[in-house]
């Protein structure tokens, strides 16, 4: 009872004990009350995303309207009129309100409306089912085709929409084996698994990746193709060692396996316009420097010919994920907030972190968002750890040998969708988990490996590609 | 987490006991509630509805005195506040015309005969509820190891 309880009064009382102390207590020199506030509403944050007392969107929203209240120019009234040296910088209302429109958002928007008609003109069941037929009837190999296309899905659909695909394609072949064989285990698994990973990818394969564009910005700008130059690698590799990984720790007794997927590709003019469309967009990302147009502009393109003719209609807008979006700007307004006061730099400055070994701390930061990407969402993760970690990578030069800010911020990245251990970890865990055929130790065990191992992959890629100077 | 309201409805008290203890599955997430008439269940709609609670399903048995079950569903049928709500019809002595009202106006989703078997019972609720969470937008993960799984992704996937 106390428990749920806490869960309810830590995000108000300490908040609101941070704006009630004396700005001298906090042993930053020189704190203003604005970035006092924007503490207060960090502290409110995390505690909101870690304990859920309310949706992760809706502390997104809640973010925004508070430092609409209390930090913006047209905010309440005795938040803005204190004395100017005191009161410290005010951001602007709009450069708040537009999180919810940044060019990220759009690209996300981009993605959905791809996404979304993928879907509904049964692109993805169809080349599912032409994608798989080179891998046989063995049950090894069937699994690796099944990895492969839920990542492939996954960087351009949402990781929880592929993998219920692909789950509702494995359902009636998971019934046929026997009830002791471990091979259930192991093809229950494959498909969060790869469908974490495989997000990684792109820019637009999971939200905590749009988080870190945000502060991949001026000549740390990454683009689409530089982004699927270094992701794609990764989640090649990961997925064959995910992929032995379940072979050798679930092994099965089954000797044939036959995924049975019905279905015709559509020929109607609309389907055949979706078909276009979608190859046209992602041509289009990965040749961003032929054309001169940013992923961002790119993106826009599905969203205005889908709308035009007709393709996404005024119902399937209703099946948007907007609490995605909202959950992005959050993460992006909270970051503007601590950047724009000076707060983030002023937190930096005061913990001696050029003392620190850069390794240290990029392996340090790293494990800190993979354990807490396991426990909550990788986005909220992502929303809290970056606008830090960005702030920090500028700042310190000694970082610089071993990429600065990029490889930082993208081994965090990483990091977030490397969290996969409990069925509360991700989406795809949690769907995987309902068939009932993965115990939660099971689910654990390849988890924490993957993971792991994840990011000392991650972190040998990034070396390499900054010793080949391919960023830094 | 919101409860979620199943109600049972049956003239025989220990048939209206065995459906409730058959459904006992759901009852630490779920709120199962028993009715003895059609008109005991219309009042209780009532209630839940004046509270803005959501009845995900109704389970009601044909013949009843006063009221039917058929007359009761189809009631609850042509009421918009319960568009969503599901509905299945346990009966042993339906006639044609019986079932052909069943369909044609009380749009039940499911008919079961009494006797029933506890474990189609349970999944054919299991079923439904997955239904009902998806089709209103309740947010599925802290139910989801009551629903059924295939259910789930099939509507998850569109």
């Amino acid at each position: 009872m106390l428990k749920r309880n806490l869960k309810y009064t830590l995000p108000i009382l300490l908040p609101l004990i941070v704006l009630l102390l004396p700005a001298d207590s906090f042993a930053l020199d020189g704190l203003t009350l604005v970035e006092q506030r924007v503490i207060a509403i960090f502290v409110m944050a995390t505690l909101c995303w870690v304990l859920e007392p309310i949706p992760i969107y809706a502390t997104s929203v809640l973010i925004i309207v508070l430092e609409l209240l209390l930090i913006s120019d047209n905010g309440l009234w005795f938040a803005t009129n204190s004395a100017p040296e005191q009161q410290g910088q005010l951001l602007s209302q709009t450069a708040i309100m537009a999180t919810f429109a940044s060019p990220i958002i759009m690209l996300f928007l981009g993605g959905f409306f791809l996404a979304l008609a993928a879907t509904k003109y049964r692109l993805d069941i169809n080349l599912a089912r032409v994608l798989l037929r080179p891998f046989g009837y063995n049950p090894k190999y069937v699994m690796l085709g099944i990895m492969l296309i839920t990542a492939v899905f996954s960087m351009f659909m949402s990781n929880t929409a592929t993998t219920a695909m692909m789950l509702s394609i494995l359902t009636p072949v998971l019934a046929l084996f026997a009830a002791e064989d471990l091979g259930k285990v192991a093809f229950a698994l494959s498909v969060p698994v790869a469908a974490n990973i495989g997000g990684i990818a792109t820019p637009i394969g999971t939200p905590p990746n749009a988080v870190a564009l945000k502060y991949l910005v001026n000549e740390n700008s990454i683009s689409f193709a530089e982004w699927m130059s270094i992701g794609v690698p990764f989640v090649v590799v990961m997925l064959f060692i995910a992929w032995l990984l379940l072979i050798k720790l679930f092994p099965t007794s089954t000797q044939q396996i036959d995924l049975n997927i019905e279905g015709i590709f559509l020929k109607t003019p609309k389907a055949w316009l979706v078909y276009g469309t979608f190859l046209l967009t992602i041509l289009l990302w990965l040749m961003g420097n032929l054309h001169g147009m940013s992923s961002y502009v790119v993106a826009m393109l599905p969203v205005a010919i889908f709308s035009i003719f007709n393709i996404i209609n005024k119902e399937d807008l209703k099946n948007i994920p907007w609490d995605v979006l909202w959950l992005v700007s959050g993460g992006i307004a909270l970051g503007l907030a601590l950047d724009k006061t000076g707060l983030a730099a002023h937190v930096v400055d005061a913990i001696p972190f050029n003392n620190f070994h850069p390794l240290l701390l990029i392996v340090g930061a790293s494990m800190l968002c993979l354990l807490m990407a396991n426990f909550m969402s990788n986005t909220a993760t992502a929303n809290l750890l970056l606008p830090l970690v960005a702030t920090l990578g500028a700042s310190m030069h000694s970082l610089l040998p071993y990429g600065g800010q990029v490889v930082l911020i993208l081994s965090v990245t990483f990091s977030a969708s490397l969290g996969m251990s409990l069925p509360v970890s991700t989406p795809p865990n949690a769907l995987a988990y309902a068939s009932g055929h993965i115990e939660t130790k099971q689910m654990a065990k390849i988890g924490i490996i993957i993971g792991i191992i994840g990011i000392s992959v991650a972190f040998a890629m990034l070396f390499i590609m900054n010793k080949a100077h391919f960023i830094g | 987490m919101e409860k979620i309201n199943i109600i049972c409805v049956d003239d025989e008290r220990d048939v209206l006991e065995s459906v409730s203890r058959d459904l006992d599955y759901f009852s630490d997430i779920f709120n199962i509630e028993e009715c003895e008439s059609a008109f005991e269940c219309l009042a209780l709609l009532e209630e839940f509805d004046a509270q803005q609670k959501y009845v995900a399903l109704i389970i009601s048995d044909h013949i009843m005195p006063e009221k039917s079950g058929v007359e009761l569903l189809t009631e609850v049928a042509m009421d918009n506040r319960f568009l969503g709500t599901k509905k299945l019809l346990l009966t042993g002595l339906a006639t044609q015309a019986d079932t052909i009202d069943a369909i044609n106006n009380a749009k039940i989703d499911n008919f079961l005969e009494k006797v029933w078997d506890p474990k189609q019972l349970l999944q054919m609720v299991k079923k439904l509820l997955t239904e009902y969470i998806i089709e209103k937008g309740i947010g599925y993960e802290e139910y989801i190891e009551k629903l059924d799984a295939p259910t789930l992704y099939r509507l998850l996937k569109s």
